[in-house]
């Protein structure tokens, strides 16, 4: 593709590019990611497993809003180790005390 | 009677040949004794012009025509007597029926307006903390999330709105209310990743525990006091029994070491 008269000479060469610019091998996205594959003859394959979807679960009787009240305020856990909540023994002591045996 | 061909006249033989050559083509003839053999005479044969006509050629064939002004058209058509409906004004029209649950209501605050009110988007708490979302279990978080989205699309409809009927203020307030849900997202997502991680560490520590079997035969964990003592069976059972995958991460249902102050966090309201 050329750009129009008005970018001319060395104008056009200062503007970002874009996806239709350059000739063969330059791929520029458009934030939307890959869902498939190309084909050898200019065609497209959707792979199925790359297409994302979107799950939303039945909200009806839920009471949890995006806010808590003010009147509650901001108090911090507290942590045996220097890990805290991402210590994996902590973790797996835990499993052993609620879900380890059935 | 006793009349010859010779006694007929020109305009009678005309008469006899029509009948007998092409009887689909008859015509009623008032009388048969003067009968045309045209459809039309020479005076007739020069056109009809109205009082009022012009004389030359008019160039322009859509003079006169406006639909800005709605002249109509210039020559008749085949439809040009046809009614054609005339349009009403809204008032006259029947009101719209809309199905009272349809989903698109919750992209409004209310049925009344499209933008909710700056004093009304103001009335909002603050964001959930990490530590409490830390006790809350795989469902909720999943419900709350997009209990989040629905609202960041409520409140960014009443912007599109503001903004396009150009409602005055308001986009301060919804700003401030979009940042709250936002960090509240964030919570919830930092809460999943770390579960993830920590399992994954947990699962990693557990291939050299030897109170847990990881193959999948038998059970998962057997505490150290019957590894010990064989032939001991039935634990005191807990109080929520689930089956154990150890492939997906435990839910945090209870709120074993953070502050019990925070229960009350869960009491969220606006």
């Amino acid at each position: 593709m050329q750009p129009t008269r008005a970018l001319l000479g060395m104008r056009y060469r200062k503007l970002r590019l874009t996806t239709k610019d350059v000739n063969k091998g330059f791929y520029k996205g458009t934030g939307s990611g890959s869902m498939g594959r190309h084909t050898p003859r200019g065609g497209y394959i959707i792979e199925w497993n790359k297409v994302r979807t979107f799950v939303c679960p039945d909200l009806t009787g839920f009471r949890l809003t995006p806010f808590v009240t003010n009147t509650v305020k901001r108090t911090y856990g507290q942590y045996e180790t220097k890990l805290g909540p991402k210590d994996p023994q902590e973790y797996l002591a835990r499993w052993k005390a609620e879900n380890g045996l059935d | 009677m006793a009349s010859s061909a010779a006694s007929f006249r020109p305009s009678m033989g005309a008469a006899f040949t029509r009948l007998t050559s092409n009887p689909s083509s008859r015509r009623i003839r008032p009388s048969l004794t003067q009968i045309a053999s045209l459809s039309t005479t020479a005076p007739l044969l020069k056109r009809h012009t109205y009082p009022g006509a012009r004389s030359n050629k008019d160039m322009s064939k859509s003079r006169g025509q406006s639909a800005l002004r709605r002249t109509g058209l210039r020559w008749r058509l085949s439809v040009s007597d046809e009614p054609l409906p005339k349009p009403k004004s809204r008032d006259e029209l029947p009101p719209v029926e809309v199905d009272p649950d349809h989903g698109l209501w919750d992209f409004f605050p209310n049925r009344e307006t499209v933008a909710a009110a700056p004093e009304d988007d103001m009335k909002h708490g603050r964001a959930w903390m990490v530590e409490e979302l830390r006790s809350k279990s795989w469902e909720d978080l999943h419900k709350l999330w997009w209990v989040c989205v629905k609202e960041r699309n409520r409140i960014a409809t009443g912007a599109w709105e503001r903004e396009r009927g150009k409602m005055g203020f308001g986009k301060s307030e919804a700003q401030g209310r979009d940042r709250e849900v936002r960090v509240t997202m964030r919570g919830i997502k930092h809460v999943l990743t770390e579960r993830f991680y920590a399992w994954e560490d947990a699962v990693k520590m557990a291939e050299n525990d030897p109170e847990i079997d990881l193959s999948g035969k038998g059970r998962p964990f057997t505490p150290k006091e019957y590894l010990e003592e064989e032939g001991v069976e039935d634990v005191k059972a807990e109080e929520e029994k689930e089956v154990v995958d150890v492939r997906g991460p435990i839910e945090g249902e209870g709120a074993a070491i953070p502050s019990e102050g925070k229960a009350q966090g869960e009491a969220a309201r606006l």
